[in-house]
This record gives structure tokens, sequence and C-alpha cells, in this order.
């Protein structure tokens, strides 16, 4: 293989190896040990706040919902096909999870609707639900994807000013941006040096067609 | 004018030297005032360049949505499609509906007043509701409940719905703890803000059993339009409802098998309207409940047709003659009325459940349970 494009590929490997170090540390920080990561939204307006499938659904390991309310009143959390809760919900006022910001750790909220919300706590096409004062949390796993989750209250008063927060762990995603940071590394370091060992020779190279050309004259 | 009289020209306006234009004396020039080999200064600038590659490569990979590394790193995918072939329920949570509403029933016949009346509308939908209404209003005179198809403390779980559409349904069965017939349950749920409710339910004719239903986890499909089947479960219940009225229709070609329910009333259509013949003249009608019909295919292909019969008893009283209905307990409680002057007329809810063969063959009746809920006289 010739010297310049060894050199070349070299230079690739090293820029890639950069890359996947500093891509896989970034996030073995990010995640730590747990490899936890958490998103929250409030919302002051009134009406229900939803998780959607979208966002629920997006990665296949269990994630915990957590929905707490400021006015410390009862909270009513609940796991139901998608399809049935926007049968439920259809014109009711609800602050919707739009969007996931990481590394911020902020979810985005879209305000639909502006009915008062039915009461749905007798409704039979909850999977899950959870009830508490103040706050309630429930685990929902991916067995029966897509399902959207519904925080909503638990007494006669509306909900207001509430926040729902969604946090996925799972140990194996440190684990791999750990072994993403190592690989970067190896690549990293075997393909500087590399390029390192090839300015040496090259130098050494001219410095000897010097010699050469001296002794020739 | 030539490129080189061009420079110097220009090297002249601008009091500088011709070499000082010329990209490569500029290194040479950079790496002096650097106090660099021209050399080292070239892998310094390719190293910065490597280095600029790198920031954006990391930043794109980064932060470009649905491809960057933590999508991939995090196995962030698209939402799963909504499996149309599972149950909307899961098993648990049918038999918590089950425990809850067999429970509610079980308050609403036991108690009375207004919660009494409000557990039978938690359990109870539809023609169910009006059975046992009208059950729970004619308890003094009708057998006890020891009957009651509440008694049952487990209630076996057959068949939910397959699908998110509506209407929704489970058919479960109970056997009384105290013995007799096994009880065939029909409960749904007509949206998803309302909570499943008993529609119907009737004893099994012996020697009738249930053929099995598709796996719970994958739900059983409601048949709509009798496609696949010996007979239209509307059809069905047409022709069954027309063969019992009195005084009695030829029904030729029957699609069902004739059974010890239908003979019972046949039986007793006939013995009143002997019992009467010399002051009134008694007929009796049977017509199928509106939107009361469900059919849900069973896992040989078969179906399970369930559906309400109204039947009414007319009495037109003969002129100049009174009828007395003290005899009649269920009659007098109804309607207050122990003298009948000119009509009367009784109301009774048929609860009927067949078996429909897939292609030929006739239906069979596997439950059947019936319940007087209306009177008026006059």
């Amino acid at each position: 293989m010739p010297a310049s494009t060894r050199r070349a590929l070299a230079a690739v490997v090293a820029v890639m190896g950069i890359v996947l170090l500093v891509v896989g540390a970034w996030m073995v920080i990010l995640l730590g040990p747990s490899g936890e990561a958490q998103f929250s939204a409030s919302s002051k307006a009134p009406g229900a706040l939803v998780v959607p499938s979208e966002v629920l659904n997006a990665v296949d390991v269990p994630v915990r919902v957590t929905a707490t309310r400021a006015d410390g009143g009862a909270v009513f959390l609940a796991a139901a096909s998608s399809t049935d809760v926007r049968a439920l919900l259809a014109t009711s006022a609800a602050s919707t999870v739009s969007g996931v910001q990481f590394p911020a750790g902020r979810l985005d909220l879209h305000a639909s609707g502006a009915g008062v919300p039915a009461d749905i706590r007798t409704a039979d096409v909850w999977r899950l639900t959870a009830t508490g004062a103040g706050s309630a949390g429930l685990l929902v796993d991916q067995s029966r994807a897509p399902e959207t989750v519904v925080a909503t209250s638990g007494d006669a008063t509306a909900l207001t000013d509430a926040t729902v927060t969604l946090t996925w762990d799972d140990t194996a995603w440190f684990f791999e941006a750990l072994a993403m940071a190592t690989v970067g590394a190896v690549l990293a370091a075997f393909s500087l040096n590399d390029l390192w060992q090839g300015r040496v020779i090259a130098v050494r190279g001219d410095v000897a067609e010097t010699k050469t050309s001296e002794a020739t004259t | 004018m030539t490129r080189h009289d061009l420079i110097t020209k220009s090297v002249a306006m601008l009091r500088l030297r011709r070499e000082d234009l010329i990209g490569k004396d500029l290194i040479t020039k950079s790496a002096a005032r650097l106090r660099l080999r021209r050399d080292d200064l070239i892998r310094v600038g390719r190293v910065i360049v490597v280095s600029v590659v790198c920031v954006v490569c990391v930043v794109m990979i980064a932060s470009v949505p649905r491809w960057g590394a933590t999508h991939a790193l995090l196995g962030i995918r698209e939402a799963p499609k909504a499996n149309t072939t599972s149950a909307p329920l899961t098993v648990d949570q049918a038999k918590r509906i089950l425990a809850r509403t067999f429970t509610a029933a079980y308050l609403g016949e036991t108690t009375s007043g207004a919660a009494a009346q409000a557990q039978l509308r938690t359990a109870y939908t539809g023609e169910g509701l009006r059975g046992v209404s009208g059950r729970v209003k004619l308890a003094s005179v009708q057998p006890a409940l020891s009957a009651s198809l509440l008694l049952a403390p487990h209630p076996k779980l057959l068949a939910v719905s397959r699908g998110f559409g509506f209407p929704r349904f489970i058919i479960a069965q109970t056997v009384a703890s105290d013995g007799g017939l096994p009880i065939l349950h029909l409960l749904v749920s007509p949206d998803a803000a309302t909570p499943y409710r008993i529609s119907m339910s009737a004893e099994m004719v012996p020697p009738a059993t249930v053929e099995p239903f598709d796996r719970l986890s994958s739900g059983s499909p409601l048949v709509t339009n009798g496609t696949g089947l010996a007979v239209a479960p509307a059809t069905l219940l047409n022709l069954y409802a027309a063969q019992m009225a009195f005084p009695a229709k030829a029904i030729s070609k029957a699609p069902f098998v004739a059974d010890s329910f239908a003979v019972q009333v046949r039986a007793g259509a006939a013995g009143a309207a002997g019992a009467v013949a010399s002051q009134a003249t008694y007929t009796q009608v049977h017509t199928v409940v509106p939107s009361s019909v469900y059919a849900v295919r069973q896992a040989s292909g078969d179906a399970l047709v369930l559906g309400v019969l109204e039947r009414t008893d007319s009495f037109a009283v003969k002129p100049g003659e009174n009828v007395n209905t003290v005899a009649n307990k269920a009659f007098v409680l109804l309607t207050g009325k122990e003298l009948v002057t000119k009509a009367a007329s009784i109301t009774t809810l048929e609860f009927v459940a067949f078996t429909v063969p897939r292609s030929t063959g006739q239906a069979t009746l596997v439950a059947a349970r019936e319940q007087i809920v209306a009177g008026a006289g006059s």
C-alpha cells in the first residue's frame, strides 16, 4: 500500500475513533452507571397531561411515568391503548408531550382542546392505573404497545400546574456507551500512532536524502 | 496585460514585494514569523482541519434527529402499530371487570333502596337491566335468589372481543355455589367511556355445551353479517321468534333444532289460551330486541349467537266479561290490578343463545332464560 494511501486511511480511522470516543464519553457522563435518562415538563393549563405512544413506546424498555400536582390534590394516572385514549379525550383540554429534548432533559408540551375533561376514571380501557395524593407513578412495560398514558385529577378539582416526568433506565446503555468510548480510544490511539510513525520515517527519509545529495556533490 | 504585469503593478500599488502575494511564499513567511519549519506549519494546518471535521461529525452524529448516536445507542424507534388481531383487554383486566360487575350485581339484588338501584345500574345494561329490575320487583313471587346467577364466586372467563373497535364484549360462565345449571353471561361496552355491564344472562340448556373460543390473548371476532355461517344470526333469531308465536305459525325449513325451551313456552301459551278461552282472546308475539344480537366466532369456525326476544302475552277480554287476575301474582305486582275488563298484556324478555355451525346444519339452543318485566291492564 502506498504511504500516502496508508496515511489517508489512518487519518480517516483516527477521525472515526475520536468521534466514537467523544460521543461515547459524553453518553457515559450523561447516563451514569445506572443508564438513566430522565425528562420532565410542567403544565399550568387545566386539563389532562398526555404521554402518547410516540414517546412512551419510543424505546423498548419499561418507562417510569410520574405525575405530580402542585396543589397536592389527588392524581389519577393510567395507561391504555392509544386508540381508546384518543376516543376518551376527544376534544377535552389536554397537554400532550410532543417531543423529548436530549440531553436537556426537557419534554415539549402541545396544548389542545378546550372542553372540560370528562371523568375517565371509570372507563374499562385502562390496563394500568395508579392514584395518589399529590403524585402518582406507573411503570409501563412495552408488552402492549402502542399505549398512551394520561394523568388527570383524581378528585373533583381540575388538574392544573402539574408536572410529568418520564424515566427510562437500562444499565446496558451505560456499558454500550462505555464500549463505544473504549473502541473509539483504541482506534484513535492506533491510527494516530501510525500517523506519527509515518511522519518520523518521512523526516528521516528527508535527512537521508539530503546526506546522499551532499555526498554526490 | 499579462499575469506577471498585473502582479507587479499590484505590488507597486500596495507597496509590497511581489513574493508576498504568492501563496507558497506566504506559508514560508508565516512559518518563519511563527519560528516554525514550513512543513510543521502545514501539519499544524492539517491537524486544525481534521479537528474541525471531527467536531462537525460529533455534532452531527449527536444531534441529527432520528439518525444521531443517541437514537442508535438508546434504541429509539417508531412506536409500534396497533395489533388489530389482539384482545383489547388482558386476562387480568377481564377478570377484574367480572369480579366488579358480579359483586355489584349481587349487592344490587340482595339489598334495597337507592343504593341497590345504583348497584344494579353499575352491573347491568340494556335488556339485562330491564330483566333484573323485573326480577327484583317480582322477587316475592318468583323463585328465591338461591337460583340467581349471582351466587357464583368464581366466574369463568370464556371469551373477550378482538381488536380495538366497539362494541366490545366479554363472555363468562358461572355455576352457582349451591349447584344448578351453568349460566352464560354477555357483558358489553358500547364505547371507550362506558364500562362493561351485563347485557344478558341465561341458564345452559342440558345437555348443551359451549365450544371453545380463540385464545383470550388474541380475542374472538364478532360475526357481523353471518358470512361463513349456516344461517345469519339475525335471520336465525327472527325465525326462532316467529315459530314461537301463538297461535302457532308454520316455519318451513327451520334453521334450528327443536328445543325444550320453545316447547315449554308454546305449552305455556296453549295453557293460558285454554284457561281464559271463555273470557278472553289470547295471543302471544315474540320479537327480536333491536341491537341485542351478538354473534361471536368460536375456534372451530362455528359461532355463538346471543340475543334477546321480547314476548308479549295479550288478552282481549270479551264483551261483558271480567277477568279476575288475583291468581297471577306477578301481574298484580306489576300492574296493581286484580280485575281486568278490557285488555291486559304481560311483557317477558327471553334471553337465548345458539350455537350456529359454520357451513351447513342447524343451529342449537344452548342457553335460555325468561323474565317477566312489565304488565298492563284495563
